[in-house]
């Protein structure tokens, strides 16, 4: 009699069980597909509608004309969600019923991973989504929402203004450029190509220095080598912050105020670079220079033929890494920018300047925004190895 | 190649020498120079060539500079907020991460991807998202609840209380996929076996995390914490771009800016062309850190038994 109502217990346990296990997976598949369908659609839209911009030649009705192909299709952005929504359902379901009874829980378990994490990576994108959107968002039509629905945030009638202004290749700009020189030079596409040259070089000339002085540091013998290595490591401890004032009055009394030679020599000596490049030579065995010396090889056809090939993929990174960092070197460009002149405005210091000057204009300044962003987005996409390895460099080494 | 003779020594200080001339003049100097223009006072039309010479002015007046000493302390909430928050999400981050899951690596360099792009452009982003009545926030706020919300009204970055908070939070979602490729190295480097044996002992997963996955990613955090002061110390751009130093409060008589951190006062400094009083608190600050690094050295590193940048 006990023992019969034990079963009757247990049997009636795994019941409510296996009732919540199946609630708990419908609540998931429901947050799945919103979720799925959103960002699906916002994503599809998106490719539409800059298709849509792009195509529209410029004219006074080209908002309308753009919004106008939007519309038409409509169909094609709205499909493509549903359906891969449908598909993605389709699979987890399957997907869950055919895990047996007593996995389901893990495989809960994992949905719910993949949920949070996608939300992680919509809340850490989100901004740089928004910022696209709004680029393409013609202006005085920033503040307009869908009232019904707050996350359809790609624009129904995109234009291209926005870029042809910061770029001053539209027709207002244009009407101006035989007056004013200086002011047409103004615009983004300079500043892109200031922040390119100033970033390839200083990426060029630290990377070189860094490599020698590292080979010095590693394989070669130099009285107190030692404390000056030391030396260098306890100047990492000092915040950049410091050196401002000093620097800043040196490049002055040089004479260099406002060139693009500003902009970077006073970063040319890395001493991160150094570090991080030593410890990767460390690790090349001395026997493969002795044989080089041996085959008659000279001081610098050692450093080139043998330590440089096979440290490339470290000096890659420092390249790539020291690229970034004058790409985004804003405190310091501000203060040796000559503002009169415009081949010294690099793309931040544009980008402070001309937030100021256009406070209420949102289109202008992310469209702005999109010069520094998209390149550095798309650099990533294609060399993320080298970025991610570099950047922990320092760190996990122990 | 053990015998050090006169020749390699030149050789050696040919590679080195391109290196050793920038680090000397930029990097050496500075310190130096820094400390000798700290005793020149301010031109009044921002020319470099006639300082005053003042002695020990620009020192007194650092003593008793109210708006100096509450942007150190503005500077170190600015620290506790963000170096706590910073890891905690890296470490999250890691932990979810850290499973065998498909698209591991897509999700692995969308967190990381924020971090490569421009700190100012960043900034700006966030201030429109932040922004009341236009900001995304506030637009969302708006549908979600009324007009009348605190997002659309005033905005966080409008209020002394919650801006420096939006700076950080901010921050944080920029940087949170750095640490959390340092702790996704770290944990992976731990063997599952050390956990299995936990397993046997009957640990719950809670005390496999305190007791083991903690202590065994302490350098890792120990780096983040250095990396988070020296960083903090350095803030100015996510200031200049999202806030201006502001929204100003008024305490004891005193306007102060709510999230105006040293690096952004010291700057406020430069740029009014008080050139003196900003080599003397760019001093003060150097020692600070020194101060700082000294102690971390002493007590992190004592608990660790090692150090973490060699």
């Amino acid at each position: 009699m006990s023992s019969d109502n034990a079963n009757i217990l247990e049997h009636h346990d795994r019941h409510t069980v296996k009732a919540q296990r199946v609630a708990l997976f419908i609540i998931l598949v429901g947050i799945m597909i919103s979720l799925s369908y959103v960002i699906s659609n916002q994503l599809f839209k998106f490719a539409v509608m800059a298709f849509s911009a792009y195509v529209t030649p410029e004219s006074e009705k080209a908002v309308a004309e753009a919004g106008q192909l939007m519309q038409s299709m409509t169909v094609v952005y709205n499909g493509l969600a549903v359906v891969l929504t449908i598909v993605l359902t389709i699979f987890v379901v399957r997907k869950f019923l055919a895990t047996e009874h007593v996995n389901r829980m893990a495989f809960i378990r994992r949905m719910t991973l993949y949920l949070a994490l996608t939300i992680g990576v919509v809340v850490v994108l989100f901004p740089f989504f928004w910022m696209l959107c709004t680029a393409f968002k013609p202006s005085g039509q920033e503040l307009v929402i869908s009232k019904t629905n707050p996350f359809d945030i790609v624009p129904s009638e995109p234009t291209l203004d926005n870029f042809r202004r910061v770029l001053k290749v539209d027709a207002a700009s244009k009407s101006m450029a035989s007056v004013d020189a200086i002011e047409q030079k103004k615009n983004f596409g300079t500043y892109f190509l200031n922040s390119l040259l100033v970033a390839t070089t200083a990426a060029f000339l630290v990377t070189f220095f860094a490599a020698m002085g590292a080979y010095v540091f590693s394989k070669k013998q130099l009285p107190y080598k030692q404390q000056i290595f030391m030396l260098l490591l306890a100047t990492m401890m000092i915040p950049g912050m410091m050196f401002m004032v000093p620097q800043f009055f040196m490049v002055c009394k040089m004479g260099l105020f406002g060139t693009k030679w500003a902009m970077f020599l006073p970063h040319l000596a890395s001493v991160f670079g150094i570090f991080m490049l030593k410890q990767f030579m460390d690790t090349i065995p001395d026997s493969l220079l002795e044989a080089a010396q041996i085959d008659g090889a000279s001081e610098w056809q050692v450093f080139t033929v043998v330590i440089v090939p096979l440290a490339l993929p470290i000096i890659m990174t420092l390249f790539l890494l020291t690229f970034l960092f004058h790409w985004s070197n804003f405190l310091w460009q501000l203060i040796v920018t000559n503002f009169e002149n415009p081949l010294s405005i690099t793309l931040p210091v544009g980008l402070a300047l001309f937030r100021g000057q256009y406070t209420s204009e949102l289109g202008l300044i992310m469209s702005a925004s999109c010069f520094s962003i998209v390149p550095i987005a798309v650099l990533f996409l294609f060399a993320q190895r080298y970025f991610i390895a570099g950047m922990t460099q320092g760190a996990v080494k122990e | 190649m053990a015998i050090t003779s006169s020749k390699d020594t030149a050789i050696s200080f040919g590679f080195l020498s391109p290196f050793l001339l920038f680090f000397g003049v930029f990097l050496i100097f500075p310190i130096f120079y820094s400390f000798y223009l700290s005793f020149f006072g301010s031109p009044t039309d921002y020319s470099l060539a006639n300082l005053d010479f003042v002695g020990l002015a620009n020192y007194f007046r650092i003593a008793t500079d109210m708006q100096f000493w509450w942007s150190l302390g503005v500077t170190a909430l600015y620290g506790l907020m963000s170096i706590p928050l910073g890891i905690s999400a890296s470490l999250a981050l890691a932990l979810l991460l850290d499973n065998k899951l498909f698209g591991k690596s897509f999700f692995r360099s969308a967190f990381f991807l924020p971090n490569v792009l421009d700190m100012l452009v960043v900034g700006v982003i966030w201030t429109l998202i932040y922004a009341p009545k236009f900001g995304a926030l506030a637009q969302i706020t708006t549908w979600l609840f009324s007009d009348d919300n605190f997002f659309n009204t005033t905005g966080l970055l409008g209020s002394p209380m919650t801006a420096l908070l939006a700076v950080v939070i901010a921050m944080v979602l920029k940087g949170a996929g750095f640490g959390m490729v340092l702790f996704l190295a770290a944990l992976q480097n731990i063997p599952e076996a050390v956990y299995e044996a936990a397993d046997i002992d009957g640990a719950t997963e809670w005390q496999k995390f305190k007791h083991i996955t903690v202590p065994l990613l302490r350098p890792i955090i120990t780096f983040m914490v250095i990396t988070g002061v020296i960083g903090s110390l350095n803030a100015f751009t996510e200031i200049y771009a999202m806030t201006s130093g502001g929204p100003q409060v008024v305490i004891g008589g005193e306007t102060v800016g709510s999230t105006s951190v040293a690096g952004y006062y010291l700057f406020k400094q430069f740029d009014a062309g008080n050139y003196g009083y900003a080599a003397a608190i760019s001093y003060m600050l150097l020692i600070i850190t020194l101060g700082i690094t000294w102690l971390q050295q002493r007590f992190l590193n004592r608990e660790d038994g090692k150090e973490v940048r060699k």
